[in-house]
């Protein structure tokens, strides 16, 4: 019975929130009502985030009381580094009201944050040319063309390509501007439609991800 | 199209958002006749989609090898957001496919997953699928692995593939720069890899990487053959129509664009 | 027993981590001795420039939208930065905020590659910070309605109401334009909630995965302008007058893209000559 009760009170909440979306955006434009859910909506977005917070702790704790091989200690240093941080930045908050005032905050974000966090980043690189190396080949017609664009695309970007040859910036923006852009658009109009066929299946509660069943139940 | 301001008209509807409200009821319309049609009992057929019908090969493929086999979807966004929750859902349900072929084949799957609302939700979906096939007792919680953030998510990621080596690695959902370096990645340890996403930034790095592909809508399309929800399937041949629809459109527009005729825009401005 | 490979299927079949050192070596080469060349300004980023000085007016109310990380800060930060010299060039005020969690490490790294420009404004009058709102499309829709419902008071706790440059600015019709850094789905939100209902001119800083991403945007005059990657960012900096550091990563992107054509050449010739014998 609770169970029902909980599923029943989520589409309906669903359900009265969608059709005022609705009444606003077409009909009203700017809606106090409308305003209200969607600051509610925000605050609890933020929640959320102590949500995940709070999950990613207690998984770590379980891999500490279980001793998990090979990861547990691991746990126990998220855990350091999370208090660290939070109380550090806490205590910047409260004295200043700004986290980045306390200097081991300001430190742990200014230098490994930022610098591992610019590292892996940049790891795309090199993955990236790897990828082009193994996969940019011209097996077929359609490999060809895609290699040709792709290697014109490339030299667009670097100035060395209207160095090279004044013609190349000239077709790889062609590409750019013009030959892709179709096949976007495409992409962009399936995303929008799956977009509304998630949220009309939501709006009527068949959407059962949604709602945090499993489907074919 | 600019919206109405508080000094204008007394209009129904507001300026410039009409045809998007007609577009809009229209869809509603196809989808819900569709999805009825569907609980009705009318089939409602997928293409088969080449991605999926490789999935058992590379559930096969780790059966021979004795490799594990990895899932993950990707940390482009939470259930909720209107973007990014249809793959995320999307792509749990493909992991429930999985998951029973590989309770079949008794394969070891490991499920990577950075979101910490879809968890439950991936729990049940495992928990169901050896159920199913009458292996409760080979799930475990510990088949998911939850990591917060991108960059640890990245890097557990590939320091799993350098440990456990999986034969399989099927990334499939919504990604962000992550989809280059795991599918490289799992290149390095030569993994089959099967991938997913409607992200349209992230397409280009998963066909480079990967041996199968499912490209924006056949993901959802996958994950509707696989569960055969009518409702899903209904709302797949009502967005096929909208497309029809569409491309009439286009090529009226294209049309009336030659004889430099604006009825077309303005209708659509309404 | 194997095979002995040719020497054209060893080509086709070079190990990554080759490929990984010379890479990492090139990169090196033009942070050394640079290596310039001119840099021709694409249609979007002119746009872009163009717009920003067409557009604003001493005076006006822009937004400047942080949604990268400080792992992006390398393609959007140079042409955040050029952007923001810019609009205070043309006088405009300047509202500062953002969708990441570590957006307050991007707001101060923007004052300090602007440091020039900013020594000469006051903070509450030219320009304001408020800070982080959450990495969802409510809360930028909600923003457009009432920037005080998301924002009561700035990043530091002084309420709207006695900033000075806040006083008569609460909602998408008081903001003349908005640039938005980002590096995924951020843009879109602010395209659905502020330019379609509003008519808020918006503009994309990005990545280079995005450029084309929201190229059809572009084209059909929903964006006004747009900055693609570390070449924007020189792009940027060409015209505003003030090579930095977007100019000088250049010289490594005209090394990584001749070394990716010379490995695509070289996987092909391998493939090629190769076919023969796998056939």
């Amino acid at each position: 019975m609770a169970e029902v009760l909980r599923r029943e009170v989520v589409y309906l909440i669903t359900a009265i929130v969608t059709i005022l979306m609705f009444i606003e955006f077409f009909f009203i434009g700017t809606w106090n009502v409308a305003e209200e859910l969607r600051t509610w909506a925000t605050i609890i977005a933020n929640i959320s985030i102590a949500l995940g917070a709070v999950r990613l702790l207690a998984e770590h704790a379980k891999n500490v009381q279980r001793r998990r091989a090979g990861v547990w200690p691991f746990s126990i240093w998220l855990w350091i580094i999370f208090l660290v941080t939070l109380l550090s930045g806490l205590a910047g908050y409260v004295i200043k009201q700004d986290a980045m005032t306390n200097p081991l905050y300001n430190w742990l974000f200014t230098w490994p944050y930022t610098s591992l966090g610019q590292t892996l980043y940049a790891i795309t690189g090199f993955y990236i040319f790897s990828a082009a190396y193994r996969a940019f080949r011209a097996r077929n017609i359609d490999a060809a063309l895609l290699l040709i664009a792709g290697c014109f695309v490339i030299l667009t970007n670097a100035p060395i390509g209207g160095v090279i040859w004044s013609g190349i910036p000239v077709i790889g923006r062609w590409f750019l501007d013009y030959g892709q852009v179709p096949g976007m658009r495409c992409f962009l109009i399936v995303a929008a439609f799956g977009m509304l066929a998630y949220g009309f299946r939501a709006l009527l509660g068949r959407e059962r991800g949604f709602y945090g069943e499993v489907a074919g139940e | 199209m600019v919206g109405k301001r508080e000094e204008e008209d007394m209009a129904i509807i507001v300026s410039g958002r009409g045809m998007a409200l007609v577009i809009l009821v229209l869809s509603y319309i196809l989808f819900y006749i569709f999805m009825y049609l569907g609980r009705k009992g009318r089939e409602i057929p997928v293409r088969t989609l080449p991605p999926m019908a490789a999935i058992p090969e590379g559930i096969g493929r780790a059966a021979e090898m004795g490799r594990p086999v990895m899932f993950t979807p990707g940390i482009a966004g939470d259930l909720n957001d209107p973007t990014q929750g249809p793959q995320v859902l999307a792509a749990i349900s493909i992991l429930g496919y999985i998951a029973r072929e590989c309770a079949r084949t008794g394969v070891k799957l490991d499920v990577f997953m950075p979101i910490p609302t879809a968890l439950p939700l991936t729990e049940e979906t495992l928990r169901t699928a050896y159920m199913a096939e009458g292996k409760p007792e080979e799930f475990s919680p510990d088949m998911i692995h939850f990591i917060a953030g991108q960059s640890p998510y990245l890097t557990a990621v590939l320091g799993y593939f350098q440990r456990e080596r999986p034969a399989t690695n099927f990334l499939i959902g919504g990604f962000y720069y992550e989809s280059v370096v795991m599918g490289e990645g799992g290149n390095t340890i030569g993994a089959f890899q099967i991938g997913g996403t409607a992200n349209t930034h992230q397409m280009p790095f998963l066909v480079a990487t990967c041996d199968y592909v499912l490209l924006a809508e056949e993901l959802y399309a996958a994950g509707a053959s696989i569960s055969k929800d009518p409702d899903i399937l209904g709302c797949l041949r009502g967005e096929d129509i909208m497309k029809f629809i569409l491309i009439a459109l286009m090529i009226i527009g294209f049309i009336l664009g030659f004889a430099r005729n604006p009825a077309l825009i303005n209708v659509l401005r309404w | 027993m194997s095979e002995e490979l040719t020497f054209w299927e060893k080509l086709a079949r070079i190990d990554r981590r080759v490929f990984y050192w010379i890479l990492f070596i090139g990169l090196m080469i033009p942070f050394i001795r640079p290596i310039m060349f001119p840099i021709s300004i694409s249609p979007s980023t002119r746009d872009l420039y163009e717009g920003i000085i067409e557009m604003v007016e001493p005076g006006d109310v822009v937004v400047m939208n942080i949604a990268f990380g400080v792992s992006a800060w390398p393609e959007c930060m140079p042409a955040f930065a050029a952007c923001t010299k810019l609009l205070i060039k043309e006088g405009a005020k300047i509202i500062f905020w953002g969708a990441y969690y570590d957006v307050d490490l991007s707001y101060e790294e923007v004052l300090r590659r602007c440091e020039d420009y900013f020594k000469d404004l006051k903070y509450g009058e030219d320009y304001v910070y408020l800070g982080y709102y959450p990495y969802q499309e409510a809360a930028v829709a909600q923003l457009a309605s009432s920037i005080r419902s998301i924002f009561e008071t700035d990043n530091y706790g002084t309420p709207l109401d006695e900033i000075p440059m806040m006083k008569n600015v609460d909602k998408a019709t008081d903001i003349k334009l908005v640039l938005s850094g980002d590096t995924g789905d951020v843009c879109d939100y602010y395209i659905r909630q502020w330019r379609i209902p509003y008519g808020v001119p918006v503009a994309e800083i990005g990545i280079a995965m995005l450029g084309s991403s929201y190229m059809p945007f572009y084209k059909s005059g929903v964006l006004f302008g747009m900055s693609v990657g570390v070449r924007g960012g020189a792009e940027l900096e060409k015209l505003i007058g003030e090579p930095g550091e977007a100019t000088i990563r250049m010289g490594a992107i005209n090394i990584s893209h001749i070394l990716v054509i010379i490995a695509v050449v070289l996987a092909n010739i391998g493939y090629f000559a190769s076919r023969g014998r796998r056939r």
